[in-house]
């Protein structure tokens, strides 16, 4: 154990850009949900009327917890948010114990750590350390935006502390992964594995009699329900089972050779096989992984949304203030919804495009692309990989998300015209999609340094245009660099071809000229 | 093959990232078939060199010719007749080593599958293993096999040998000592002074981005100096009053010294009636060569180059 603390140390340090980010979307979460729950929510009556939309509507239940939270607003805020927190603070605690005890491992670098005077336990009790102290803060901080928006002080200790011990069984589950598996990605996968059983047997318990809600770390927190009876009992679940899971990381630790797994990794391929033969069979090889996962998560947010768009109807009926928030108004309420589903699910493809097309800068910086384009690989074939990838991509994702919205939507109302009308409607977000990909390939060839910030920064943009242009009021020049605004809000309105070209020859126009400034400039920095 | 005799023809080459100078006026020439040293210590710019060649950085002012061809107009036709090897090689963690080969070879227009096996075989690689899991040597070793299983005319190998244990680096010595018998030509940045002597034809040494030395070993320590150690018949005489003579112990009949290496003819003459009992001369290693350029300060530099 000598060295920890130093060890310790060096890691808050080496976190302390990331770290922020997570503690920051935690408590932005709560923030957010308990201000808007408590807007909607205002009177004894409208939280009535919700329990009973809510309490029939099994896809919601099944989306978000048990209705018991549903006794008070604070429970009410804990109902909607408390399983999407505790994702967040799942995943934090996870990268934290993974990256500085795994993936330490595997590149080598803990070996100049274990070198220097720190013992053999070391880097895996400063890292659990240090998703305790994240947690911790978690925890705190969730405390703070609950209270202090009003919610009652007893009740948000517990959400905080409920929130915290989430932080704690996935670091311990961390840990232990980390001494099953020889490589990061597969110790991530396994956890990310438990936590989505976690929240599928919250679901299910919910739904169903509760019995299966209790095989859940999400469940364990729900369950104290906060504000709703303020039950501390369940929070010892997460605790004993945290302990044991850190006993079993250290005692595994022990069994195991430094570098190596308990399970060793599979052998790959001798070979290549024929499709990896140039930058596109590169590119879609590189990112098959991550694409299907993206697009399997938005096939299934679509029929998360599906599902429940015909009780919207009857939902804005019991609550007309949620009518604000659709661009229709209460009339055509179903296509209202659908259009705003649709503009969320554009903003996610959009993330997803930015991200696939900025490992172009990655395969750069790396030096990987340096190979590459020894090889008799063009700039243009370079480019062409990784963006064809962004591309398909996105729009993948986007008709996946059609596809399950109208699957779910038409099983709902019986009616199988849905699947090919929703799948249609999702070509009309495309063009903007793209334009927001092309951007970033224009500063990829002109101005690759700040490429990442400004992909993001452009998502970001049309994000807060999308989701609170209305909200916050922005003014009409404020909205109109987003091409989503541009964009007809198909299937509420029909879809206008005009401002569709408009878009899709923009972006055709930055894809140029970013191509131009890529073949002019240096490559490698 | 070039109808040229020139491989690779550099003069006067310029290039500077923002402020700071990379290369300012390098020199290079490399004849088709030759082995060439690329010497330099770290910061001199042989890196920044290689990747003028590869056509990833345009040149501020300076000719540069590769292959008949202009390196950055020219790149992708150029690229499918050499093979490059980087200094430090980054691979993509989820692909093996074997799939890393396979991709850069059809990349460059096919690779000769027997040769790649035999060469997976030498330098002991296993090419199932995911590239996450490779060490720097193994990684290294990837890049080695991609680019000498190639049938490409010239190979630009950016210190290719920097994380290699010694075994690894005589399989590599013999992989280049075979390249040249096929009549290939070879670039080797490096900065093994051993590796250099043991294969190259001729060398150029970098510093500060320019060329300070250039020629065929032989030439270049005609510019040092020769260690001779002597014993004659007769006292020696006369010997420290000869021009280039350096460093003179002399015990009755026995010397130690260092010369000139153009002014040994004249010591030898001199020792030769004095009735030589024995003698050892020491030739100057690339070491030493080496070390008067960077060892003594920049003067140095400037006088060879002047
Ligand atoms: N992309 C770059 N940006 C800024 N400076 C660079 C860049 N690449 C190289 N340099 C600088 O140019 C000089 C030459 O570097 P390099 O060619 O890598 O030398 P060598 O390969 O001989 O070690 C060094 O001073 C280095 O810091
Ligand atoms: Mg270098």
């Amino acid at each position: 154990m000598t060295g920890t603390w130093g060890l310790l140390r060096f890691m808050l340090r080496r976190e302390r850009i990331g770290l922020p980010w997570w503690l920051l979307g935690a408590t932005l979460l709560v923030l957010v949900q308990s201000t808007q729950s408590q807007n909607l929510y205002d009177s004894p009556e409208a939280l009535e009327r919700l329990r009973r939309t809510v309490g029939g509507n099994t896809a919601v239940i099944a989306m978000s917890g048990p209705t018991r939270l549903l006794d008070s607003i604070g429970g009410e805020v804990v109902f909607e948010i408390f399983a999407f927190v505790a994702i967040v603070v799942a995943l934090m605690a996870m990268f934290l114990v993974g990256r500085h005890t795994r993936a330490e491992e595997e590149t080598g670098r803990a070996e100049l750590i274990r070198s220097a005077r720190v013992g053999r336990q070391a880097p895996l009790a400063a890292a659990l350390a240090l998703a305790g102290l994240a947690s911790l803060a978690v925890g705190i901080l969730v405390f703070a935006a609950a209270a202090g928006t009003g919610l009652p002080v007893g009740g948000s200790i517990l959400f905080g502390a409920a929130t915290a011990t989430v932080g704690l069984t996935f670091a311990g589950l961390t840990a232990v992964a980390s001494q099953v598996f020889e490589n990061t990605r597969a110790a991530y996968g396994s956890v990310g594995l438990v936590l989505g059983a976690a929240y599928v047997l919250r679901a299910a318990g919910d739904v169903g009699s509760g019995a299966l809600s209790w095989f859940s770390p999400i469940g364990w927190g729900q369950r104290t329900f906060p504000y709703a009876g303020d039950r501390w009992w369940p929070l010892l679940l997460p605790l004993v089972s945290s302990v044991l899971l850190v006993t079993a990381a250290v005692a595994l630790s022990r069994r195991r050779d430094f570098g190596a797994g308990l399970v060793p990794s599979r052998p790959g391929r001798a070979r290549a096989t024929r499709w990896l033969r140039d930058a596109y069979g590169l590119a879609w090889r590189l990112q098959r992984g991550n694409l299907a996962g993206w697009v399997v998560a938005l096939g299934l947010l679509g029929v998360a949304y599906g599902a429940i768009a015909d009780t919207i109807e009857q939902y804005i009926r019991d609550n007309p203030e949620i009518a604000e928030f659709l661009p229709g108004g209460a009339a055509d309420v179903v296509d209202a919804y659908l259009a705003l589903t649709f503009g969320m699910a554009a903003l996610i493809a959009a993330a997803y495009g930015v991200a696939a097309v900025l490992r172009v800068r990655g395969e750069e910086t790396s030096g990987r692309a340096e190979q590459v384009l020894a090889t008799g690989t063009s700039r243009l074939t370079w480019l062409g990989g990784q963006l064809s990838v962004a591309l398909a991509g996105s729009a993948l994702g986007l008709l996946a998300f059609g596809l399950g919205e109208g699957a779910a939507y038409g099983a709902t109302v019986s009616d199988a015209g849905q699947v090919p009308r929703l799948v249609g409607v999702a070509f009309a977000y495309l063009p903007a999609v793209w334009l927001i990909i092309a951007v970033v390939v224009l500063s990829l060839g002109w101005a690759p340094r700040p490429s990442a910030v400004l992909g993001w920064v452009a998502v970001g943009y049309c994000a807060v245009v999308t989701l609170f242009g209305d909200s916050f009021d922005l003014p009409g020049w404020a909205r109109r660099g987003s091409p989503f605004a541009h964009t007809p809000q198909v299937p509420l309105v029909d879809p206008a071809l005009t401002p569709l070209l408009v878009i899709t020859a923009l972006a055709a126009v930055a894809l140029a000229a970013g191509y131009a400034g890529l073949r002019r400039r240096d490559v490698g920095y | 093959m070039t109808t040229s005799t020139e491989a690779i023809s550099i003069s006067a080459l310029s290039k500077s990232f923002g402020s700071a100078k990379a290369l300012d006026g390098l020199d290079l020439t490399v004849a088709a078939g030759e082995v060439h040293g690329f010497l330099g210590p770290n910061g001199s710019g042989k890196t920044t060199t290689i990747r003028v060649l590869l056509g990833l950085l345009r040149p501020d002012a300076g000719q540069v010719r590769m292959l008949g061809g202009d390196p950055w107009r020219d790149a992708v036709a150029l690229h499918r007749r050499l093979a490059y090897v980087p200094g430090d090689v980054t691979l993509w963690p989820g692909i093996t080593g074997g799939e890393v080969i396979d991709l850069l070879g059809r990349m460059r227009g096919g690779l000769d599958r027997r040769r790649r096996d035999e060469l997976l075989e030498r330098f002991d690689l296993d090419p199932r293993k995911k590239a996450r899991t490779y060490s720097k040597g193994n990684r290294q070793k990837v890049a080695l096999v991609a680019g000498l299983a190639s049938d490409a005319e010239l190979l630009l190998l950016d210190e290719p040998t920097s994380g290699l244990d010694p075994l690894m680096e005589s399989v590599f010595q013999q992989c280049i000592q075979e390249a040249k018998l096929q009549g290939r030509t070879v670039l080797l940045s490096s900065h093994i002074l051993a590796e250099v002597e043991a294969l190259c034809d001729r060398v150029s040494i970098v510093r500060l981005g320019r060329t300070v030395e250039s020629g065929t070993l032989a030439e270049l320590r005609h510019l040092t100096r020769t260690s001779i150690s002597v014993e004659t018949a007769e006292p020696l005489r006369g010997l420290e009053t000869l021009p280039g003579v350096h460093d003179m112990v002399v015990e009755d009949r026995h010397a130690r010294f260092d010369v000139d290496t153009a002014q040994l003819d004249a010591v030898l003459r001199l020792l030769v009636p004095l009735g030589v009992r024995s003698l050892t001369s020491t030739p100057p290693t690339l070491e030493e060569l080496f070390l008067r350029h960077y060892g003594a300060g920049p003067a140095a530099g400037e006088q060879v180059a002047s």
